[in-house]
């Protein structure tokens, strides 16, 4: 501001004419935006804020940004689903590219969720703590390859699903009991390796003897599954990476 | 309109005109120069992977005087193995198995590796690795490494002491999650080291350093010091380090070796690194994607591999397996595909091996 | 096995059927990108190039020099004797032989 000022006087009569009414169209043109039927744009330059302050991957950033928000009344439903959602959407293409990893991912979802929290108070009751969906995950039994099922939990989480993680080398069985336990809406099974597959098609036909199958829709993901895998095995979808296995559940429980 | 036999990358047949070709070409050329922010390939080069695949023979073959040499990862295992580790289940020492590596199929180099092949279970075994290693050296006469996976994985719970760092990152414990990565990274590194100073001891010409980077960036900063280690301790040790994928998955994020940040590196980033530890062949990857077509992923490869070749300051032996390299994601990869892709790395790409 | 075999088919310089593993070994051991790995080994070895992964030149050029050929010919070096004349052929130590070495002082 001192710089500005001190700009102003080292102007000429004209060039100051020609700033007051520079600013005085700015100052036009805000108000404008705002209030003749320009609130859109507002909107969307807050959205912008909201998206860039997940991508920032911190808490506080979010969290002044969500009550920024609240303050020019958007409504909380906007403010994550154009907001937060998309930063969060963003910051699962930005894994992808290798410009930000898990840890990035895991603080940017944190955050995500603290800006929720202040907006708790202004949603529709129903929408409250509402979860994409509810989703157990797993490697199956004999195969003891963690990492890339973990970062597909981790992804899937921090896009809005409740993930129920049971590990790796799970007994088949305990696919079954999870998913009546917690009512899940999609089962993800995880191979690494050809000789473990078959345990992914074992699940599927437990879930037909249960009659579960109906209820349920199966991921499958792992090096050697493929989609004519999964089609063969009767999988409702296959996902190559964990960005694919997040557009997968969204579609098939959104 | 003429129809050329392609594979998907799941190694199915496909049938793609000329046009469908270049256009899959293309958009997987793009697809690495975007992410890796690299250049595209040029119009000849995209011609000849044009000709490459529109071949009429089943097997293709580099001009003469282009060969390069076939180093081997997974090695004995292959002939012994089980489907687990994509052998074939011949009842054969490891012995056996190398030489006829070595003699039956003309292997220019060689790999012993045992059947976990990961460098912590080499440690209970450690004396049968090294009698092996003594007499697989006394019988044979190409280079012979003794190969396995950094797999730092097995440090983390259920497998290893410390807590799983997946389990922690889901509880938003960052920080914990990051210093379990730490912890399990130099008891890899130190293990490493300890396993190779016995097969050194033993007559190893070196290591192969298979999937570097399996369990992320952890796995590569524990490889990098353990290549750096060994350089130091056996001047003329032969060092080879394959990755395990084409980006340097950021577990950790913040790892650093020689001030370079390991999470986010494309192969033709990861070269330098390799080199400057000590290591003397890098093995770039670059994924298969089994919903894409054999020219979508052989134009995304061998985009990758070209700029991994040239910007390496020691020769690439691109990787090169099931799945990897532009060849399909099977057990039993089709010959017509693995061919295609293994000419087009070399006279394009420019692999100093494969 | 197909792929190992079809990228040894395709590409490799066939180890020692022709000299494939002596290029390898220079690129281990120096870390030399394949075309002065070639050069280095030809000079050595007194042919072109080209001839490295020709099996009609050096079938009989490996059994000359005492380095190791495909077929079990009798009393020609194998295994650590013959790596020994490939130390002196491409000017490098090869870590078996000075084990050995060692072993016989």
């Amino acid at each position: 501001m001192y710089f500005a000022e001190f700009m102003i006087y080292m102007l000429s009569p004209y060039e100051m004419v020609q700033l007051i009414v520079l600013q005085a169209q700015t100052l036009v043109d805000r108000l404008k935006a705002k209030y003749v039927g320009g609130i859109i744009i507002s909107k969307e330059e807050m959205f912008k804020e909201l998206s860039d302050a997940v991508i920032t991957c911190k808490k506080d950033v979010v969290t002044a940004a969500v009550e920024k928000a609240k303050g020019e009344g958007i409504p909380a439903p906007e403010i994550i689903e154009m907001g937060l959602a998309v930063g969060m959407n963003e910051v699962g293409v930005l894994f992808e590219r290798g410009k930000l990893f898990l840890p990035h991912v895991m603080m940017a979802a944190g955050a995500m969720e603290e800006g929720v929290k202040l907006l708790e108070a202004d949603m529709p009751k129903d929408a409250v703590s509402k979860k994409l969906g509810v989703i157990v995950n797993g490697t199956v039994e004999g195969d003891v390859h963690d990492i890339g099922k973990a970062i597909v939990s981790t992804m899937l989480q921090s896009a809005g699903f409740e993930v129920h993680d049971i590990g790796r080398d799970v007994p088949l069985q305990n696919f079954i009991d999870k998913i009546k336990e917690t009512n899940a809406d999609m089962v993800g099974l995880s191979a690494l390796m050809t000789t473990t597959l078959q345990g992914q098609k074992d699940v599927i036909e437990m879930l037909k003897e249960q009659g579960m199958r109906d209820d349920i829709k199966v991921m499958v993901g792992g090096a050697p599954a493929t989609q004519a895998w999964a089609d063969k095995i009767g999988a409702d979808c296959y996902a190559e990476n964990a960005s694919e296995a997040v557009v997968k559940a969204k579609e098939l429980l959104v | 309109m003429t129809e050329y036999k392609l594979r998907m990358g799941d190694g199915k047949r496909i049938f793609m005109t000329k046009e469908q070709i270049i256009a899959d070409l293309k958009e997987g050329m793009a697809d690495a120069a975007d992410l890796g922010s690299i250049p595209d390939l040029s119009e000849d080069e995209i011609d000849k992977l044009v000709d490459i695949l529109t071949m009429p023979s089943r097997m293709v073959g580099v001009e003469q005087g282009m060969e390069v040499p076939v180093t081997h990862d997974i090695g004995t295992i292959r002939i012994d193995g089980d489907q687990g580790n994509s052998g074939v289940g011949i009842p054969s020492s490891r012995l056996v198995g190398a030489m006829m590596h070595e003699r039956a199929f003309g292997a220019d180099t060689m790999e012993l590796g045992h059947i976990d092949y990961s460098f912590k279970p080499a440690k209970p075994v450690i004396a049968q690795e090294m009698q092996t290693m003594e007499v697989c050296q006394q019988n044979m006469v190409v280079p012979l490494l003794y190969g396995a996976m950094p797999n730092m994985g097995l440090y983390y719970t259920p497998d290893g002491p410390f807590e799983n760092p997946g389990d922690l990152m889901k509880a938003f414990k960052i920080d914990e999650a990051r210093q379990s990565m730490e912890h399990s990274a130099e008891h890899l590194t130190r293990d490493i080291i300890w396993i190779m100073q016995k097969m050194m001891a033993s007559g190893s010409d070196g290591v192969n350093f298979d999937t570097v980077g399996a369990a992320g960036d952890g796995d590569m900063f524990a490889s990098l010091h353990a290549i750096e280690a060994l350089r130091k301790q056996f001047p003329d040790i032969y060092i080879e380090a394959g990755m395990a994928g084409e980006l340097m998955l950021g577990m950790h994020g913040e790892l650093e070796y020689d001030g370079v940040t390991l999470a986010g590196l494309w192969p033709h980033e990861q070269a330098a690194l390799v080199a400057k530890a000590g290591a003397n062949v890098f093995g770039p990857v670059v994924n298969t994607n089994t919903s894409k077509s054999a020219a979508w992923n052989l134009g995304r490869a061998v985009t990758f591999i070209k700029q991994a070749v040239k910007d390496s300051p020691i020769p690439c032996h691109v990787n090169m397996g099931m799945g990897v390299g532009g060849i399909p994601m099977l057990e039993t990869p089709t010959i017509d595909a693995v061919s295609r892709a293994s000419k087009a790395m070399v006279e394009i790409a420019g692999v100093d091996g494969i | 096995m197909g792929m190992p075999i079809s990228h040894i088919m395709t590409s490799g310089m066939s180890g020692i059927r022709a000299a494939g593993d002596l290029v390898a070994r220079m690129q281990l051991s120096k870390s030399m990108r394949v075309g002065e790995a070639k050069d280095y080994v030809a000079k050595k070895l007194d042919v072109t190039t080209d001839d490295l992964s020709d099996e009609y030149v050096m079938r009989e050029l490996r059994e000359d020099l005492g380095i190791g050929v495909i077929t079990s010919v009798a009393g020609a070096p194998k295994g650590i004797a013959a790596k020994m004349n490939i130390e002196k052929l491409l000017d490098l130590n090869i870590n078996c032989c000075d084990k050995f070495r060692k072993q016989i002082a």
